[in-house]
């Protein structure tokens, strides 16, 4: 922040900052209407005892929380939730990443490139969903047929806890890497090449000026991707619920998959939205570091 | 710069086969629904080296036959809708969140995040309840409004980003030859950040064209979107895998020459942007 | 910017309306109806309804998850948009207790085709002395077997599950597996399938069903034996990934002869015999589903349609139904579609419909009603829980499955679900 702020120019200083404020106003209210009725709803909800087919009683309190601290398979899903996220924004980012500085530096300027990686960003997450789960289902599989014909076996993922995480993992990294990209696009195009031309010109190798001079300009635009990326990832649903259904067993069933058992298999909608209570609070604590390092960052 | 040594090549190179390798991974899914889209129901899942001949055109027919066209027609006019709406919102408010010095400012970005982070489960009976008392259930309206939770938050903070990397002297040099905030965000801010308000376009636009969950719970027939029409080919007892095929294509298709515009944009401003 | 922000608001608002459905003034009846043959064959014949009535059908035919989300949503919200309700037998006990579904007794009383309806799935929706909803489509538990591979290693058609053991392991290569069955968990998926071979053995969910004893009884003996002709039927002799498979992927195994036998649904049976979807069809056969030593209880799924608490419109939506299960329509949806699930008896006797299914397999028909015949209403418990205690049975056996637990522990861990969600501790 480069304003300076003598006191002859306070007073403009100050119209500008009432000028800013109003520019986010907006925003703020738009957003605010549409969120507090359904979050009022969901805490109202976790504090309650309404099931779908039972109704209420009235009871009204922490009993569903203090269930929660016993309940082994929450534990269980947030181990799931865990590894699915972590791996998948990861990898996300990883290729996002490669994918956009190969575009910029490798390819040149192929325009049709681009393009091409944002296809899987378009494909509805049900289709998604589905075109994985053929492609990991050994008989219905191409790469499996393709694998026979030389007589290997590919071994069936969806049949065991990891290889079924790994499959979602898969199927996820796919549709949403070009998010990554594409802002990783953008913010390389605001990076001015002067700044690598002068780097090159102090000697400076291709990798070091990547991790060096391009790498740090781009922690803003990797940690708001981050940022997004782990909250959608903790809302993990259509690939689970097509490509697995949780299974084998529970295995695959993620924090919000069983807060979804919860709430529509079992009726039990107030234990199903303190579920969602609890995975609220963790992902709102999380981005609130992220956004805080993104903050810093930034500026 | 050029740089000619075997060591330069060899990495040349490697870079290349990674670039090869990431468009493999994501093309061959790609090639996967192209193949189930034009086979034959009786081929769907045949190895295509064993029956190459048994395609046709009638799943396309099929579909141009069903109610699909509207729902991606819906699909379109409320995405669309809600990130010109989520634009003209969000791309002032990610400026004022890069520029400004609020001591406020950090909480509202992050307020901005909140609907994002709580799952759907949680919330859906209250927001269904609240959209049937509104009377918003299966209207435009009622869609575009749940759309602008999605895209504005994404909007306003890829907007943040792209301004943070605008040089405070640019506005600063504007405001001090006698322009107005609004003027100097209008005619200096935006032009040199044009790069990072296409991407956001496009980011909001997708994030609410892929959205099933919202359209789940407020459209019905008359509002439908296409992701939700999709679920409509698994049935009680079958999947429609080459209708999903013809589908999925179908909502990437008009994708595509957006992207391939939009791209433009993008190079181009790369070429005529301010540099610091 | 404020302005902006207000000038925006107001033009979304307008354009909202001006899309906003415009209702006219002509009697409507509002239909919400899941994917199926039926259904779909029910909305191409919508004009008839109202040429017949002057009643306008708006029938809407979603997907079945799309269709189980909303539902419960309208239904919990009380909006009153529905008249005419896709009511699945297993899951009407559940609206019922919940009060989301109205009586039709009277209705039921007075119409004139009633008789017409197959006793057994009438019945299946009486509650305390109360008709729920009129059926529509009963589905049953059917196997197919390939006719050649049966011949060539000189055996004969399974009538139990130790037989289909044994065959399986004569026949069973890598190339070609013996039999594929549902395993995801899900008390619409391996818990359409597992209680066949359940009931085949004497296994029961509860200790005495019909006598009014609803204690758990997953954790039997019988139901153990059960258990492990199941695991050792997916992991022996159904194709890799078989602990994952749904119907559609049996029905893709079937269709593209990587499995030489398939329990199912009468609906994926219909596709796996079909000469237009596979040219496996002709070798093809149909039988009932193996027994065990307490007999053989082919699966059952009762569709039908109820009138919700909260329609608008009650009386139109009887007249609805009433047209939706007669003779008539039923018997040219038979036709145009491929739906032999009908539940209005004299379908069965018209000539036109008995030429076309006997074209697509000779036996098809009288399978289907042998083994409806065979089947006991109560197949899956016609309980309020039952969703619930077939998602918590469904996931146990799909983990022994998959080896992440012992059969033991997994029937052991059921009952204990089981006794939870019932409130029995």
């Amino acid at each position: 922040m480069a304003f300076s702020s003598t006191r002859r120019q306070r007073g403009a200083t100050y119209e500008i900052q009432r000028g800013y404020r109003r520019m986010i106003i907006p925003a703020l209210v738009a957003v605010s209407v549409f969120a507090i009725v359904p979050l009022a709803g969901m805490f109202g909800l976790a504090f309650s005892d309404y099931h779908l087919i039972r109704g209420s009683e009235g009871r009204f309190g922490f009993h569903n929380f203090v269930r929660l601290i016993s309940d082994g398979r929450l534990m269980g899903s947030v181990y799931v939730m865990a590894i699915l996220s972590i791996f998948g924004v990861v990898a996300q980012v990883l290729i996002g990443t490669a994918v956009a500085v190969g575009l910029q530096k490798i390819v040149g300027r192929w325009r049709m490139g681009r393009v091409l990686f944002l296809v899987p960003y378009a494909v509805p997450h049900v289709a998604v969903a589905l075109i994985w789960l053929s492609l990991f289902t050994p008989t219905l599989s191409p790469i499996n047929a393709f694998f026979d014909i030389f007589g290997i076996t590919v071994p069936s993922f969806l049949t065991t806890q990891n290889g079924a995480m790994f499959a979602i993992v898969v199927a996820d990294t796919w549709t949403n890497f070009p998010f990554s990209m594409l802002i990783i696009l953008a913010a390389l195009q605001g990076i001015s090449p002067d700044l690598d031309e002068a780097a090159a010109l102090d000697g400076a190798t291709r990798i070091k000026t990547f991790f060096y001079i391009t790498l740090p300009l781009l922690m803003p635009a990797l940690l708001m991707i981050t940022l997004f990326r782990f909250i959608d990832s903790l809302k993990h649903f259509p690939m689970i619920f097509v490509i697995t259904k949780g299974g084998p067993g529970r295995s695959t069933q993620a924090t919000n998959f069983y807060a979804y058992v919860q709430t529509f298999q079992n009726s039990n909608v107030a234990y199903g939205a303190a579920i969602a209570v609890t995975l609220f609070l963790m992902a709102a604590l999380i981005s609130f570091y992220v956004a805080k390092l993104n903050q810093r960052v930034s500026s | 710069m050029i740089d000619n040594s075997s060591a330069f090549r060899v990495k040349k190179a490697l870079g290349l086969f990674m670039m090869f390798s990431l468009l493999a991974f994501a093309a061959m899914p790609t090639l996967w629904v192209l193949i189930l889209s034009i086979r034959e129901q009786s081929a769907v899942f045949q190895p295509i080296w064993e029956s190459p001949l048994a395609v046709t055109l009638e799943n396309f027919l099929s579909i141009g036959r069903s109610d699909f066209p509207r729902a991606l027609l819906n699909s379109f006019i409320t995405a669309g809708t809600a990130t010109v709406l989520a634009m003209i919102v969000g791309v002032p408010a990610g400026f004022a969140l890069a520029k400004a010095r609020l001591s406020g400012k950090f909480i509202a970005s992050w307020i901005l995040l909140l609907l994002r982070m709580a799952p759907p489960v949680g919330f859906v009976i209250p927001l269904f309840i609240t959209y049937v008392n509104a009377g918003l259930i299966d209207t435009y309206t009622g869609l575009i409004f749940a759309y602008m939770t999605l895209t504005l938050p994404l909007i306003t903070w890829s907007m943040w980003n792209s301004f943070s990397q605008i040089p405070d002297e640019l506005i600063e040099a504007a405001i001090m030859d006698g322009a107005s905030l609004t003027k100097a965000f209008a005619l200096v801010a935006v032009p040199a950040a044009r790069p990072g308000v296409v991407a956001a376009a496009i980011l909001g636009f997708l994030v609410a064209w892929n959205d099933f969950f919202f359209a789940l719970i407020i459209t019905r027939s008359s509002t439908t979107t296409a992701p939700v029409a999709v679920m409509n080919f698994i049935s009680y007892d079958s999947v429609d895998w080459a209708s999903i095929a013809v589908a999925s294509i179908a909502l990437t298709l008009p994708i595509l020459p957006l992207m391939a515009i939009a791209n433009r944009y993008i190079v181009q401003s790369l070429s005529g942007a301010v540099k610091g | 910017m404020k302005h902006l922000f207000t000038t925006a608001l107001v033009a979304s608002m307008a354009l909202g309306a001006s899309f906003a459905p415009v209702h006219a003034q002509t009697e409507e009846v509002n239909v919400v109806l899941f994917g199926m043959p039926y259904t779909n064959g029910l909305q191409d014949l919508a004009d008839q309804f109202e040429e017949d009535t002057g009643i306008r059908a708006n029938i809407e035919v979603i997907g079945q998850d799309v269709f189980e989300n909303r539902i419960t949503l309208t239904f919990t919200g009380g909006s009153d948009d529905i008249d005419v309700v896709h009511a699945p037998v297993i899951q009407v006990q559940r609206w019922i207790q919940a009060g989301w579904l109205q009586p039709m007794t009277e209705y039921v009383a007075a119409m004139p085709g009633a008789d017409d309806i197959l006793a057994g799935p009438l019945n299946a929706y009486v509650v305390d002395g109360e008709n729920w909803a009129v059926p529509f489509m009963a589905g049953a538990g059917l196997m197919t077997y390939r006719q050649d591979v049966l011949d060539e290693a000189g055996l004969a058609v399974p009538e139990t599950w130790e037989e289909m053991l044994e065959v399986a392991a004569a026949i069973h290569t890598d190339d070609r597996a013996a039999i594929g069955l549902r395993a995801v968990p899900g008390q619409g998926f391996n818990m359409f399938i597992f209680p066949m071979i359940m009931r085949a053995y004497g296994g029961n969910f509860f200790a005495d069903y019909e006598g009014g004893d609803l204690t758990p009884a997953i954790n039997s003996p019988e139901n153990l034996e059960a258990l492990n002709v199941y695991i050792e039927l997916i992991n022996e002799y159904a194709p890799q990934g078989a602990g994952n498979f749904n119907f559609a992927e049996v029905l893709a195994a079937a269709q593209n002869d990587q499995i030489a036998f398939a329990v199912e649904g009468t609906g994926v049976v219909s596709r796996i015999v079909d000469p237009d979807l596979s040219q496996y069809a002709g070798v093809t056969g149909i039988a009932l589903p193996p027994g065990g030593p307490a007999g053989r209880s082919p699966a059952i799924a009762v569709h039908g349609l109820g009138i919700p608490t909260s329609a608008a419109n009650p009386d139109a939506a009887a007249r609805f139904i009433e047209w939706a299960v007669s003779v008539d329509t039923v018997t040219q949806i038979a036709l145009n579609e491929a739906f032999p699930d009908f539940t209005t008896g004299p379908v069965a006797d018209n000539p036109e419909v008995i030429a076309k299914y006997a074209d697509v397999h000779p036996d098809f028909l009288a399978m289907r009603v042998q083994a409806l015949d065979l089947a006991i209403g109560h197949y899956r418990p016609l309980i309020p829980d039952w969703p619930s205690l077939g998602q918590a049975v469904g996931e146990n056996i799909n983990a022994a499955v998959n080896g992440l637990m012992s059969p033991e522990d997994a029937l052991e861990a059921a009952e204990q679900e089981m006794r939870d969600i019932l409130g029995l501790y």
